[in-house]
């Protein structure tokens, strides 16, 4: 499984990056909206797409916006890794197209519960 | 003729809320010390111990702009941003940690703590990027709340702190006046 990491703090990529990693997953990262964009113009296909919101360029409610608006893309599931937790903006994230929302701080173990909810555990990991 | 009462004479003369009001050191220390177990690391507790902070210091921080608007800062020691920054990468810290990598790690930090005090504050309120540097002047000594900790033996503290200065203090009106 591939996983498409967009966050503009590199410590945060690295620390999603190695959570993903260790469930078996092929992660490539962005540090802007802008540049996840780029990466699904090459033709890399993720199944999963993790997004911080407050990010300079282009932000997360944006890129989940442009993504939704390009049929070609439609399969990859967006999950919202923010540390914006007000009701309003995890329901304008979901409303633009995100499927799951995840509020920083998180844990491993959360990560990955929220990743079985969305049936991306891979199967190995699953088992 | 009648008048539509808007409020809006109210909500102008109403004091502005201080953070003292919304949110108090104990909640902040729990804030805190959850984005430390995530972030930094499961074992990694921070202690409410005061203890002065040594003159070469670092700070990053958000803003809040809201209802209440202000900045959430932490400052510690360079050398202790470091060590947490080193702490926060892990094994893919590179040997030598350069300032765009300390503030950016000490900056997500601050994202995160931010973030959740932005939580707890009423809102809506936006976010700013997280910014390093030396910390935004204290405008109100009135609304600030302030937590020292100490991690790994390095004192640092987290401070909630209004941007805005005081109101003036309202001077009596003939209207509230009392007759004896």
């Amino acid at each position: 499984m591939r996983a498409l990491v967009i966050d503009d703090s590199r410590a945060m990529r690295r620390i999603v990056t190695g959570i993903l990693t260790d469930l078996g997953y092929e992660v490539r990262d962005a540090g802007h909206g802008g540049e996840g964009l780029e990466v699904l113009n090459e033709g890399w296909a993720p199944d999963l797409a993790t997004i911080d919101w407050n990010m300079p360029v282009m932000d997360g409610l944006q890129f989940v916006s442009a993504v939704r608006s390009n049929p070609a893309w439609r399969r990859m599931t967006m999950m919202m890794v923010t540390s914006e937790s007000e009701h309003t903006q995890i329901v304008r994230a979901l409303a633009a197209g995100a499927h799951e929302y995840m509020i920083k701080p998180f844990t491993a173990d959360a990560f990955r519960d929220k990743l079985a909810l969305l049936g991306l555990l891979p199967q190995e990991v699953a088992l | 003729m009648s008048t539509i009462d808007t409020g809006a004479r109210r909500r102008t003369t109403d004091p502005r809320p201080v953070i003292t009001d919304l949110i108090d050191g104990d909640t902040i220390l729990s804030i805190a010390g959850d984005a430390w177990i995530s972030l930094v690391g499961e074992d990694e507790v921070l202690v409410p111990l005061p203890g002065p902070l040594p003159g070469d210091i670092l700070s990053s921080w958000v803003d809040v702009v809201g209802p209440w608007t202000g900045s959430v800062v932490l400052t510690t020691a360079r050398a202790t941003a470091e060590e947490l920054s080193r702490a926060l990468l892990r094994e893919s810290a590179p040997e030598v940690l350069d300032d765009e990598d300390v503030a950016d790690a000490f900056g997500e930090i601050a994202n995160v703590v931010g973030g959740s005090v932005k939580a707890a504050l009423p809102g809506p309120s936006a976010l700013s990027l997280p910014q390093v540097g030396n910390a935004p002047l204290v405008r109100n000594p009135g609304d600030v709340c302030r937590v020292d900790v100490v991690w790994r033996g390095e004192p640092l503290t987290i401070s909630v702190q209004g941007a805005l200065p005081p109101l003036p203090v309202p001077s009596p009106t003939r209207e509230n006046e009392v007759s004896l």
